[in-house]
């Protein structure tokens, strides 16, 4: 009795909840579905780097905003305008990077996994998605850096997400794990027969 | 019920992404104040923008209008021109030169005596130093809201609370 309720209670705990009008929370919460199923089921390393650097941009951004305001509350305005002209510019300089970034490095990228390999070379999956502003079509692209041959394979499959998320806004677990596994499948397959 | 749920989406970042909300929220903050340095910049005043305060300026300028002011140091004041000195805003500077420096003395409009009463005690004109800026522009209207948060500041600090709030919790 008492291991069913727990059973009961954890599969509650797990089922994400959420607003399902709002097209971004929806990505999101569908986002991190699928990154669970690549961590926990294939067991798969999360790579933290491409967060990392859009974290250190933005700490530079605000760290040169702060130090600009305490530079002029030391040194009242006519003093500081070298270092405000500077921070000013720094900031902005920041701020065009971090868009740079976001739209070329990034590109809708939310996990890097690594997959240990016996030998040396590790592969690297990357799963990116986007969802166009108001339509109800989650794009999921799955995509396969061979970590010898440093070949780069990607699947791709477009499915509504009502595929994913049922009528109260809950996140249908394996229903995700099972398009993951789709695509995770056929890029592992395509690899065998070349 | 809905409270709570509202910091679902907190609960289910990890470290990473909640320290990315926080500067998300530090970024909002830092852009508005690099807008605002970089006017002070470009204008060569420390308070670019400033709301009119009183009424006696009328009918020029209206409690709650917002001004636009610059302070070039080659351009010298003028008789005639709207200047903003460390209190509020005012017209019509009398302007004497006196072995060299400048010195100035104004009056509201809609007043009837100069401003030597708003002057600090002992001071009887005002020199470049005191000058925030010469206006330049206005909106009319705009500035009521910084009144209303001035004479009420719960209410200013409620919604910088309610913003700040949103921006943390609401998720990219």
């Amino acid at each position: 009795m008492a291991p069913k309720e727990k059973d009961a209670k954890d599969k509650e705990e797990k089922i994400v909840k959420i607003n399902k009008w709002d097209g971004s929370a929806v990505k999101n919460a569908v986002d991190d579905a699928v990154k669970e199923v690549l961590t926990k089921k294939y067991n798969y390393v999360e790579n933290f780097a491409l967060m990392d650097g859009r974290l250190t941009i933005c700490g530079i951004a605000v760290g040169v905003a702060m130090f600009a305001l305490l530079w002029d509350y030391l040194y009242p305005f006519p003093q500081s305008r070298p270092i405000l002209i500077f921070s000013v510019s720094t900031y902005f300089i920041m701020m065009g990077i971090l868009t740079l970034y976001t739209n070329y490095k990034e590109k809708g990228i939310f996990a890097v996994c690594i997959q240990k390999d016996a030998s040396k070379k590790d592969n690297v999956w990357e799963a990116s998605s986007y969802v166009a502003k108001y339509d109800d079509k989650y794009n999921l692209v799955l995509a396969f850096i061979d970590g010898k041959t440093k070949q780069r394979r990607e699947t791709s499959s477009k499915k509504s997400v009502a595929n994913f998320v049922d009528v109260n806004g809950s996140v249908v677990h394996d229903l995700v794990e099972a398009e993951v596994t789709r695509l995770h499948s056929s890029l592992l397959s395509e690899r065998k027969t070349k | 019920m809905d409270l709570v749920s509202l910091f679902d989406d907190v609960k289910r970042m990890n470290k990473r992404q909640f320290l990315y909300q926080l500067l998300s929220f530090g970024m909002i903050v830092s852009s508005a104040l690099m807008i605002w340095k970089g006017l002070m910049v470009v204008t060569g005043s420390e308070s670019p923008i400033v709301v009119v305060l009183s009424g006696s300026m009328e009918p020029a300028f209206h409690r709650g209008d917002l001004l636009f002011l610059t302070n070039y140091p080659e351009e010298p004041v003028r008789v005639g021109e709207i200047v903003v000195f460390k209190v509020e805003g005012r017209d019509i500077p009398i302007v004497h030169q006196k072995n060299g420096t400048i010195k100035f003395l104004t009056k509201g409009d809609n007043n009837s005596v100069d401003d030597r009463g708003l002057y600090a005690p002992g001071q009887l004109w005002l020199t470049k130093r005191d000058v925030v800026g010469r206006a330049r522009g206005f909106l009319p209207y705009v500035g009521m809201v910084t009144i209303l948060m001035n004479e009420y500041p719960k209410f200013k600090y409620a919604v910088l609370a309610c913003l700040g709030f949103y921006v943390l919790i609401h998720r990219e």
